[in-house]
C-alpha cells in the first residue's frame, strides 16, 4: 500500500492527494516453513484521495479517459449511495452496493445499476476438527450440502444477484471440472446421510456468521433445521468481535466454537482459483482451514503449483475443484455479484477481480463537463488529516435487508469478503 | 499462469481525458485498488480476470527454474524515470528482505533463495530454487516503483510509516 502521495508508479493515474492505507497484524500459522497471514486491524484514509490522469502512460489506448478521480472517504457508504441516487455532482460511482439496495438504484433517475459476476464466493466453512460431531466424515458434510436450497438463498437472500456454483470455482474461471453441477436440494437424502454419519441426538448444529451475512444465515439455518431434523443455533458474531475470531481461526485450526461459519472470499484472477481460494480454505497454509490437514488436497495442490505448462496446471485445478466437492469439504453456496451504482453520464466497465478506472469515461452531459456545471470539489489537503476506522464495519450498517428470519437484520454485503486475512 | 495473453498494443491514438468523477468505495481493499490504479506490475488482470502482460511484454521458462521476462520499452514513471529491468530487480530485492511482505500472506512470497538477474535494460531473469507454476500469477501483486520511492524522501512500502515492509506490499 502507498502511505504517501507522489509520482511513484507508472500507472494510468498519479496519486496527488491523500492516502489509503491499512494497519495489519501478523498472524503466524507455522514456524517452519514460515507461513502467516495478515489481519487488517484498521484502515487509515484521508477524507479525500485524488488521482490525476497520467498523460504520459504507455497505453493511452486503455486510458486514462478522465482527468481526475476523487475518492470521497468523508462519506459513509449509505451517504454516498443517497447522494449518487439523488442527483448529479456529488457522487458518481458507489462500489459494493448491497443487493438490498439494488431496487433503489434501479428506481433512480440519476444513476444506473451495474451488476457483474465477480470472482468472489460465499461458502460455509465446515469445522472438520469438531470433536463431538462427525463433521470429519464425508457423509455428514454431504448431508449439510444437500440440506440447503441454494436457488432460494440467491433469490431471497441476495435478490438474485449471485450464481449458484458447484464448489469453489465459478463457471467463468478456468479450473471448473467438465460437467460439474451444484449439490441438489434433497432434504430426504440429507436427513438419511446425517443419521448414517452418527450425529449425536440432541446436539444442535452451530452456524456462525458475521453481521453482514446474518440474514443469509437465517435462511441457511432454516433449511438445515428443516432438512436435517435437528436444532440449529445461529450465532451472529458482532463486527467488533470478528478480528479476534478470525485470528483464532487462522492461528488455531482446531477448537472453534462453531460447526459452520458463513464466509465470503475473493480471487485475484480467473486463471487458477485453487491458488487464492481453495488453498486458503483447505490447504496446509490456508488461513481459513478449520480442522486437520487434508493430505489429499495438499498432494493435489503440490502437483498443481509446479506445473509450468498452463494447460496442465488448469487440468490439476479442475481435479482440485472436483476433489473438494467429492469430499464436501465446505458448504458450497454461490458466487455473489459485485454491484455498483453509477451516474447516468458515466460509462464504467467493472473488473471481476478489482476496481480500476482507467477505462471510465464521462459524456458531454456530465456535471464536470457542462459549462457552469457544479459538483463536489475536494478541499485542499490538510497534512496529517487521516481517519482511522476499524476493519470490516461496513457491510453490517443500515438495516432492513430483504430476508426474513429471527437474526439481526442487516444488508448482505461483500465488502467484508476481502478479509480478514486481508 | 494458465492463459496469459498479449498485453494490449501500445496506443496508436492518444485518448484525451475529460472530466472528474467522485467515488465512494467502502471496500477494505481500497488501499490495493489505489495501488493498482497508480502502479503497475509485470502482469495485470483484464476485466475478465485474465492475466495479461503489463510492464512485461512476454515471459518464457528457459528451464524448470529460470523464468525470463522481456520488458516493455518506452515506459516512464510519473516522476520521469525511464523504466528498465533495474527497477524490477530493486523492487524484488526489497521485497525479498521481508518474511511476509504481502498483506494476503506468505503464499504470495517467492522462495527466499530466488534471485533476480538483470540481463539487459529490457530483459530480466528470475532464478527460483524449484519450479513455480504460480510465479507469473504472483507477479500480479509485485508492484514496481520508481527508485525515488525507495530513496530518503520516498515512503517505501510501509518503511516511513512502520519501519518495515512486512505486511505492506
Amino acid at each position: 500500500m502507498i502511505d504517501e502521495a507522489g509520482p511513484w508508479g507508472t500507472g494510468p493515474f498519479t496519486l496527488v492527494q491523500g492516502v489509503s492505507s491499512i494497519t495489519t497484524r501478523t498472524v503466524i500459522m507455522s514456524g517452519e516453513p514460515f507461513a502467516c497471514s495478515h489481519l487488517i486491524e484498521s484502515e487509515q484514509r484521508s477524507p479525500q484521495l485524488v488521482l490525476e490522469a497520467n498523460l504520459d502512460h504507455w497505453n493511452r489506448e486503455r486510458g486514462p479517459r478522465i482527468e481526475r478521480a476523487v475518492f470521497r472517504n468523508d462519506l459513509s457508504p449509505d451517504q454516498g449511495l443517497d447522494l449518487c441516487l439523488a442527483g448529479d455532482g456529488e457522487v458518481d460511482i458507489v462500489t459494493e452496493v448491497s443487493p438490498a439496495d439494488a431496487e433503489r438504484v434501479l428506481a433512480s433517475d440519476h444513476a444506473k445499476l451495474v451488476a457483474f459476476d465477480a470472482n468472489r464466493v460465499l461458502v460455509g466453512i465446515i469445522n472438520r476438527g469438531q470433536a463431538d460431531v462427525p463433521l470429519d466424515t464425508v457423509a455428514a458434510r454431504t448431508a449439510i450440502n444437500l440440506a440447503v436450497d441454494r436457488a432460494k438463498l440467491v433469490a431471497q437472500g441476495l435478490n438474485g444477484y449471485a450464481t449458484v456454483i458447484p464448489a469453489m470455482t465459478p463457471p467463468w474461471c478456468s479450473g471448473l471440472p467438465e460437467g460439474a453441477t451444484p449439490f441438489p436440494h434433497d432434504p430426504a437424502r440429507a436427513k438419511a446421510l446425517l443419521q448414517q454419519s452418527g450425529w449425536p441426538a440432541g446436539r444442535p448444529l452451530r452456524l456462525a456468521t458475521g453481521e453482514n451475512f446474518a440474514g443469509l444465515g437465517s435462511l441457511v439455518a432454516w433449511d438445515l433445521r428443516g432438512s436435517l431434523g435437528i436444532d440449529v443455533e445461529l450465532i451472529v458474531v458482532p463486527d467488533a468481535a470478528m478480528p479476534a475470531g478470525a485470528r483464532r481461526l487462522i492461528e488455531n485450526k482446531l477448537g472453534q466454537p462453531w460447526d459452520i461459519l458463513l464466509f465470503g472470499w475473493f480471487d485475484l484472477s480467473s486463471e487458477a482459483p485453487p491458488a487464492a481460494v481453495h488453498r486458503e480454505f483447505f490447504g496446509r497454509d490456508g488461513a481459513f482451514r478449520a480442522g486437520p490437514l487434508d493430505e489429499g488436497f495438499d498432494a493435489l495442490f503440490d502437483e498443481m503449483k509446479v506445473q509450468l505448462d498452463g494447460a496442465k496446471l488448469v487440468k490439476v485445478a479442475e481435479r482440485i475443484d472436483a476433489y473438494v466437492k467429492e469430499q464436501a469439504l465446505a458448504l458450497f453456496l454461490c458466487a455473489p455479484q459485485a454491484l455498483y451504482a453509477v451516474n447516468n453520464h458515466v460509462e464504467f466497465g467493472p473488473y471481476r477481480t478489482t476496481f480500476e478506472i482507467a477505462e471510465v469515461t464521462v459524456d458531454e452531459g456530465h456535471w464536470s463537463r457542462v459549462e457552469g456545471g457544479s459538483g463536489y470539489l475536494p478541499p485542499a489537503h490538510v497534512e496529517g488529516e487521516i481517519v482511522t476506522t476499524p476493519a470490516m464495519p461496513i457491510a453490517g450498517e443500515g438495516g432492513g435487508g430483504p430476508v426474513a428470519g429471527d437474526a439481526k437484520q442487516a444488508k448482505p454485503g461483500f465488502s467484508g469478503a476481502a478479509g480478514n486475512g486481508c | 499462469m494458465t492463459a496469459i495473453q498479449d498485453g494490449p498494443a501500445q496506443a496508436g491514438t492518444k485518448i484525451t481525458p475529460h472530466g472528474t468523477i467522485n467515488i465512494v468505495d467502502p471496500s477494505p481493499l481500497n488501499w490495493l485498488f489505489i495501488t493498482w490504479n497508480t502502479m503497475e506490475e509485470p502482469v495485470r488482470t483484464d476485466q475478465d480476470g485474465r492475466i495479461v502482460y503489463a510492464l512485461a511484454e512476454s515471459s518464457e521458462w528457459l528451464d524448470d527454474t529460470t523464468l525470463e521476462l522481456k520488458l516493455r520499452a518506452g515506459v516512464r514513471f510519473q516522476n520521469g524515470e525511464i523504466f528498465t529491468a533495474e527497477h524490477i530487480k530493486i523492487n524484488f530485492d526489497q521485497m525479498q528482505q521481508w518474511a511476509a511482505p504481502h498483506p494476503p500472506g506468505t503464499w504470495l512470497n517467492f522462495p527466499p533463495a530466488s534471485v533476480a538477474e538483470v540481463v539487459d535494460d529490457l530483459t530480466l531473469r528470475f532464478h527460483f530454487p524449484g519450479p513455480d507454476g504460480l510465479a507469473i500469477g504472483k507477479m500480479r501483486g509485485f508492484h514496481i516503483t520508481s527508485k525515488e520511492f525507495w530513496g530518503p524522501n520516498g515512503p517505501g512500502f510501509g518503511y516511513k510509516k512502520f519501519g518495515s515492509g512486512d505486511g505492506h506490499w
